[in-house]
């Protein structure tokens, strides 16, 4: 025996179709943990390539805007220097386009707003307050430029520094932020990396395993099936699969081939015991066929016998002594009487066994029967030399209406049997009647039987003993045909017996057969 | 050729038949003597020394399995023949009655002419 965590052993397997489904489950599960962090890895891309150019953008934006600022400068202390020296004034239209130059400027400024988020709010703040002022300084410095008077400082280089300053620190706080953002993308897109390698591995390593489980689980399953079909089918009748183990089909399955398994079983045995039946019925046949050859053959050899020698006797010439004659003749016919006898027997039984076997009443004494029947077999009674006690109560005796061949038959049958088991002994035929019973008893004084002997002597094609019939004639019939006429009567009959110690067979019928159940 | 007619033993205990082969075996120009039972069988072949025994299988105090067996067991008598009679007539009869040490075999109702053959044979075997 296994030793297995009981908690499990009680706890059937999944089913194959809930085995399918969690392995489905899991599969999709997996899948959807892989295409989330793929998702979430091009995401962070995305956005990489997003900050990568608005980055760019800003830093394009900011050296446009630091180039633009300096240009104007420089046009503004060339034409400052201009009108020291020469006092010319500007025509209308370099003015515009000084003044659109200006307004490209705080353009520019203001797309630099648009970049660079909340972190960068309070730089771009100073800057934009430091440009403005300056443009403002400028474009007071274009408008007034015409003027006649003595001319503005043109020049705050304080507010062109500051500004410019601004714009570097702006400019660092950008490539600054750049970074940051850039190192804190890269991470995410490391992470998601290994994520989707790490959760990709991972779905592999699970799905192998879980395949691996299914197909054991399966395998296991379906091996405790196929064992139990070749044990099953190698004869082990008794032999079921543990239903328990598996839910679903499988248990199912199982529970199926237990039930085949129990019907086929009773089947197989129902069989095996008919077919038990049906041999000792045919061991007992062959048995009793044997026994009957044997003693058609014993009265047959003097026929045929005491035949051919007269026969030889006659031809040859010699006196005939006619007294031998005549005794051999008697031989013969005594010979094929006993033949009749013993075929009657057979028939007899045959015919009770097929219920063909009629009872037939009428009103006698059986005192004048017993007497009679007796008086016919005292040649039997001589023969072993025994010698015969009559024990009738004639008070008891009155008229019975029964069938008086099957009676006299019952008989003649227990007192042959008592004459043949019985050598130099006595036999006490008893009869009387009792509260309407006729009870007729058969006594002897001969071999006996055993408890076991008793209990078979009965049946029909049995013998007492099978070497019995070989010793002391008979097939075993006569004892049969008793029992099957008693029961046919309404009757029964019972034997005592020791070994040695000789058989006291009691037949009890009814005094009126119809006052007890045929059971015939 | 003066000597006795060898004789044979016969084992029978039914009356009737021993007394028919007794005669037709006489008729024939056999010596006969009988025995009732397998202990007499044995008894009357150590006493007679028969030439062939005919032996029924069923007698009563000892059957003829057990009286053939003894014979065959015993130096003095294992030498005679000893062909069975019987009624049992079955193949595998014939078989145990060999077994037992029978030397041949005849079933009833006795094919006469026959079985004075196997008594010729057995007799002029151990002449």
């Amino acid at each position: 025996m296994r030793t297995r965590n009981p908690v499990a052993q009680l706890r059937p397997r999944l089913s194959l179709r809930g085995r399918l489904y969690l392995f489905s489950g899991a599969i999709l599960i997996l899948f959807a943990i892989n295409v989330g962090t793929s998702l979430w890895g091009s995401f962070a891309r995305n956005e990489s390539s997003i900050a990568y150019q608005e980055a760019v953008t800003a830093a394009q934006l900011t050296s446009e805007l630091e180039q633009n600022l300096q240009n104007k400068r420089q046009q503004i202390l060339v034409l400052a220097t201009l009108r020291e020296t020469t006092e010319d004034p500007v025509e209308s239209s370099e003015l515009d386009q000084a003044r659109a130059d200006l307004e490209i400027i705080t353009e520019r400024l203001r797309q630099l707003g648009g970049y660079g988020g909340t972190e960068l709010e309070p730089y771009y703040r100073r800057l934009f307050d430091s440009t403005t002022a300056l443009l403002a300084e400028w474009r007071l410095f274009y408008e007034q430029y015409n003027d006649v008077g003595p001319a503005s400082d043109v020049e705050s280089a304080l507010s062109y520094n500051n500004a410019q300053q601004r714009l570097q620190e702006l400019d660092q706080r950008q490539s600054y932020v750049a970074v940051q953002r850039a190192s804190a993308i890269d991470a995410t897109i490391t992470l998601t990396d290994q994520i989707t390698v790490i959760g990709f591995i991972g779905s592999i390593a699970i799905t192998l395993a879980l395949v691996f489980a299914m197909i054991r689980s399966t395998n296991a399953s379906l091996t405790r099936m196929k064992r139990g079909v070749e044990r099953f089918g190698s004869g082990d009748l008794t032999y079921r699969i543990d239903e328990q183990r598996d839910a679903g089909e499988i248990g199912d399955l199982a529970r199926t081939f237990n039930e085949m398994s129990t019907k086929l079983q009773s089947a197989i045995e129902e069989m095996n015991t008919a077919r038990a039946d049906a041999d000792s019925a045919n061991a007992a046949k062959s048995m009793f066929l044997a026994n009957v050859s044997h003693e058609l053959r014993t009265p047959l050899n003097a026929i045929i016998g005491y035949s051919e020698m007269l026969q030889d006797e006659l031809g040859d010439g010699t006196a005939i002594d006619r007294e031998q004659f005549h005794h051999d003749l008697a031989t013969i016919i005594f010979s094929g009487k006993q033949l009749l006898t013993l075929i009657n027997d057979i028939l007899d039984l045959s015919k009770i066994e097929t219920g063909k076997m009629q009872v037939s009443t009428e009103v006698f004494n059986p005192a004048g029967l017993i007497v009679q029947v007796c008086d016919a077999l005292s040649p039997l009674l001589l023969q072993n030399n025994n010698r015969l006690i009559l024990d009738i109560d004639k008070d008891s005796m009155r008229d019975l209406d029964t069938d008086r061949g099957k009676l006299q038959q019952i008989i003649t049958n227990l007192f042959s049997n008592a004459c043949k088991f019985t050598k130099d002994g006595e036999i006490t035929v008893s009869a009387h009647i009792n509260h309407d019973r006729l009870i007729i008893g058969v006594a002897d004084t001969g071999i006996g039987m055993t408890k076991a002997q008793q209990s078979r002597v009965f049946e029909a094609f049995t013998q007492a003993e099978s070497s019995t019939g070989l010793k002391y004639g008979g097939t075993g019939l006569g004892l049969a045909i008793v029992r099957e006429f008693c029961q046919m009567l309404g009757g029964e009959i019972s034997v005592e017996s020791e070994p040695e110690k000789g058989a006291r067979f009691k037949v009890t019928l009814p005094a009126d057969p119809t006052s007890a159940p045929v059971t015939a | 050729m003066n000597a006795q007619p060898p004789s044979i033993l016969l084992v029978e205990d039914n009356e009737v038949n021993r007394a028919m082969l007794v005669r037709r075996l006489e008729r024939a120009g056999h010596r006969v003597i009988t025995a009732n039972d397998g202990e007499a069988a044995l008894d009357a072949m150590h006493t007679h020394r028969p030439a062939v025994v005919l032996m029924d299988m069923n007698l009563p105090i000892k059957d003829g399995w057990t009286a053939c067996k003894e014979a065959k067991n015993n130096e003095q008598i294992s030498h005679i023949p000893i062909i069975a009679l019987t009624a049992h007539a079955m193949e595998e009869d014939k078989a145990k009655a060999l077994a037992a040490g029978c030397s041949d075999y005849a079933t009833k109702p006795v094919d006469f002419p026959d079985l004075l053959e196997k008594i010729a044979g057995w007799i002029d075997a151990n002449a």
